[in-house]
């Protein structure tokens, strides 16, 4: 078993399976991380409450802050890159999400069309 | 003290499930006395229970399903006998326990039978086709096993300890909550399935990781046979599926525990989400069924056809098509509910755009065939009959796709005839042709081809004369899951689907009459080369049954068909090396994990289903006890010495060298 799975180390790492880098620039890549993330964390927290954007794009830039915390947990915590050695990882996520945006996506439109084939509930109230 | 749970809960006053019980109960006793009289305890304890070998694994996987089978079957015969006799009459099952039976028969044919046969199936045979020594997590892959069994087991356990849910197979809302369902039943079905549930994620997280970390030298994605494949498109979705299911089931859950109102009538639940949600881990389920069941095709028309599969890389395009595809239809299994034109008319045409793929299958296999020299052996039968039965299965499956036709045909005896008709036609075909193309993999002896044809032939036309009826009876407008019924049209149609049940019974009984004759006549039908078949895959180059280390050496891979180049290359050039350099070998040691953990859930489902709340602690303790244990152990491998395997391999090889040698000379 063992012989195997070293041949293949070398170029496709399974998560968890690190690539040797010295302690320092590990450390320094999850710091970065953390304040990245506590930044923009502290930032929703902020756009939430205040009344200095215009009102109606506060979700809008609290999606765009999600997204981008999402990103910053995978590149610095998931260490998903873009390098040759970690072609599973990104179709593992990228099948990840397709299965999610359809799901989510899907239930979401289907829930809203229930009602369609529904008598209009409204007007036949009014009839009465 | 004990909950729920008091004397009431045995069903006295019913004399079928506490005569089957009882019968059960002594066949397990007898089974148990005679194990330990005998001394085979400490055989099994080692060999089996403990072993973290995904040959041994797959194959309790596989005895589990068959066991299953008959227990689902046996439901199935008292069905047909009761709509056979419900002519404006009661019939001889009360409802509430006809009620039990057919959402018994959904819950154990696809949860106990048609999973754990396909894991199973995948578990021994993918990673001799990779090349590889095991799973790439073998104490997973025991854990995983278990856990399907304790699922297994409580649902039986219901036949004699209150009772089965009454809703059918997937238990909906609102007949599923607490107002209308308040005895136990449910709480069987949902506790079982979340701890199996556990176990099906665990293979399929085991098998992708397999297929995708652990192959041999020159084994690409493009060069690896069919079904391994298929295996990891059909745990591809297990990962991504199963998890919708459990999800699901913990929100019923609740509902009924802990008094949520996720899908309750009342207090803002909405019913049609659990619909919604069931049905998108259930329509990929479907696929994860007959994936695998394509891949077993595959390569038996490949083998019994002497040729290379046709299409590979278009089979390989259309499986991932599958997979991804599988995720866009789920409405279609509830068009009725309330979707408009714009939603039904989208995953209706998704549903039919799935048929592509499937139906390029069915070319690939024609074209394999074509111009082949074809061996009609058992496993080869059972996949023509498939492809005769799915194309049937598929069609009516389009027809119900279109959505004003299925507002006619909904919930009708068409869609039971539908689906019964894919999934024995597809996957319980497909696990009848994997079981005997590697039952002389699995166990070193062929299985006996005379009573496998006479099996094949009863199922075959059993099933026909089963499900064509129902067919009928369905466009006569019968629905489905009806206790009795005043309809004089419908009745021939079910006296003739009962009939077909008895020729389908013969077919079941034929093929456990092969399994004794087979294992009575063990020593005439040995398979002493290891490649019984002339197979064109790496796990023909191993011995029958392969050794604990699966093989020697690493094989080197230079193409598809493995290890028919590896033939056709011995051939040519005298033999491959004659004194080979073994060395030790490293394999993963047995562990009892599994089975502890599996007992420790059994008790924790028991103890919820019956508000036993103090056995619950005690089994959540238990089972995360023996994590731990399991975590801190300080080695997990073992050592195979050298001289062992080169003693081993060296027998194979002799059988093999005659065998090559003798090629030659014809």
């Amino acid at each position: 078993m063992s012989d195997q799975s070293h041949a293949r180390s070398d170029h496709d790492l399974a998560p968890g399976e690190e690539e040797q880098h010295s302690v320092g620039t590990r450390i320094l890549g999850y710091v970065v991380g953390l304040v990245l993330a506590l930044l923009l964390t502290a930032t929703s927290f902020f756009i939430a409450g205040t009344d200095l954007v215009w009102q109606p794009s506060i979700p809008v830039a609290l999606i765009v802050l999600a997204i981008a915390q999402m990103g910053v947990h995978l590149v610095f915590f998931l260490h998903i890159t873009t390098g040759p050695d970690n072609t599973n990882n990104v179709l593992a996520l990228a099948f990840g999400l397709l299965v999610v945006f359809l799901v989510v996506g899907g239930t979401v439109w289907i829930m809203a069309h229930l009602n369609a084939n529904m008598p209009p509930m409204d007007q036949i109230m009014r009839m009465q | 003290m004990l909950g729920k749970l008091d004397w009431s809960a045995i069903p006295f006053d019913q004399p079928i499930p506490l005569v089957a019980g009882a019968v059960v109960l002594v066949a397990i006793l007898g089974v148990l006395t005679w194990v330990v009289v005998k001394g085979h305890l400490p055989y099994l304890w080692s060999e089996w229970i403990t072993s973290v070998d995904h040959k041994r694994i797959g194959v309790m996987y596989i005895l589990l399903a068959s066991v299953m089978l008959l227990r689902g079957g046996s439901d199935a015969i008292m069905m047909r006998i009761q709509q056979a006799v419900a002519y404006q009459s009661q019939g001889y099952l009360p409802p509430e326990h006809y009620n039990q039976i057919f959402s018994a028969h959904g819950t154990i044919m696809i949860f106990f039978v048609a999973m754990p046969f396909v894991i199973g199936l995948m578990n021994l045979i993918v990673p001799l086709q990779l090349g590889v020594r095991d799973v790439a997590f073998p104490t997973l892959n025991s854990v995983g096993f278990w856990l399907t069994a304790t699922g297994a087991l409580l649902v039986n356990l219901s036949l004699v300890i209150g009772e089965f849910a009454r809703t059918g197979w997937l238990a909906f809302p609102p007949l599923s909550e607490l107002s209308y369902s308040p005895g136990v039943g449910v709480d069987y079905y949902a506790w079982s399935l979340q701890i199996s549930g556990v176990g099906t994620l665990v293979a399929g997280i085991n098998l992708v990781t397999t297929v995708l970390k652990l192959r041999t030298r020159g084994m690409n994605y493009l060069r690896m046979p069919m079904f391994c494949w298929t295996t990891l498109a059909s745990n591809l979705l297990i990962v991504a599926a199963f998890p919708i299911l459990t999800a699901t089931l913990a929100m019923l859950l609740l509902d009924r525990y802990l008094g949520f109102h996720f899908f309750t009538n009342e207090a803002g639940g909405n019913v049609m989400m659990f619909m919604n949600l069931i049905w998108a881990w259930g329509h990929p389920e479907v696929y994860i069924l007959v994936l695998p069941a394509f891949g077993i095709f595959s390569e038996v028309v490949s083998t019994f056809s002497g040729k290379a599969l046709f299409g590979y890389r278009s089979m390989v395009l259309a499986t991932m098509a599958i997979c991804v595809i599988s995720f866009m239809v789920w409405l279609h299994h509830f068009f009725t509910m309330g979707a408009g034109p714009d939603v039904n008319a989208i995953f209706g045409i998704a549903s039919m755009i799935i048929a592509v793929p499937t139906g390029v299958k069915i070319y690939n296999w024609l074209f394999t065939m074509y111009g082949g020299r074809i061996r009609f052996a058992t496993p080869m039968l059972w996949a023509v009959g498939f492809m005769v039965t799915f194309i049937i299965g598929g069609l009516t499956g389009v027809l119900l796709a279109v959505p004003p036709a299925d507002f006619m045909l909904h919930n009708s005896m068409f869609l039971v005839a539908h689906f019964h008709n894919v999934i024995i036609g597809g996957v319980l075909f497909g696990a009848f042709a994997g079981f005997e193309y590697w039952f002389p993999k699995a166990f070193g002896f062929r299985l006996d081809e005379r009573w496998g044809k006479l099996a094949f032939w009863f199922t075959f036309l059993g099933f026909f004369i089963t499900f064509i009826p129902l067919y009928i009876a369905g466009m006569l407008g019968m629905t489905r899951r009806m206790q009795h019924y005043d309809v004089a049209a419908w009745r021939p149609w079910m006296i003739v689907a009962a009939i077909g049940m008895a020729v389908l019974t013969i077919g079941v009984i034929c093929q456990i009459m092969q399994l004794v004759v087979s294992i009575r006549n063990r020593e005439a039908l040995r398979d002493r080369t290891g490649d019984p078949w002339d197979g064109r895959s790496l796990e023909w180059a191993t011995s029958s049954p392969p050794p604990v280390f699966n093989f020697a050496f690493n094989p080197d891979v230079r193409g598809e068909d493995a290890y028919w180049d590896m033939k056709i290359h011995a051939q040519q050039q005298s033999l491959e090396r004659d004194r080979p350099e073994y060395q030790d070998i490293e394999m993963p040691r047995n562990s009892p994990t599994g089975f502890v953990c599996a007992f420790f859930a059994t008790v924790m489902g028991f103890a919820l289903i019956w508000h036993i709340w103090w056995m619950v602690i005690l089994g959540g303790l238990g089972a995360f006890a023996t994590f731990v244990v399991f975590a801190w152990r300080d080695h997990d491998e073992y050592v195979i010495p050298a001289e062992e395997v080169a003693a081993i391999d060296r027998i194979n090889l002799e059988e093999r060298r005659s065998l090559v040698s003798m090629a030659g000379t014809v």
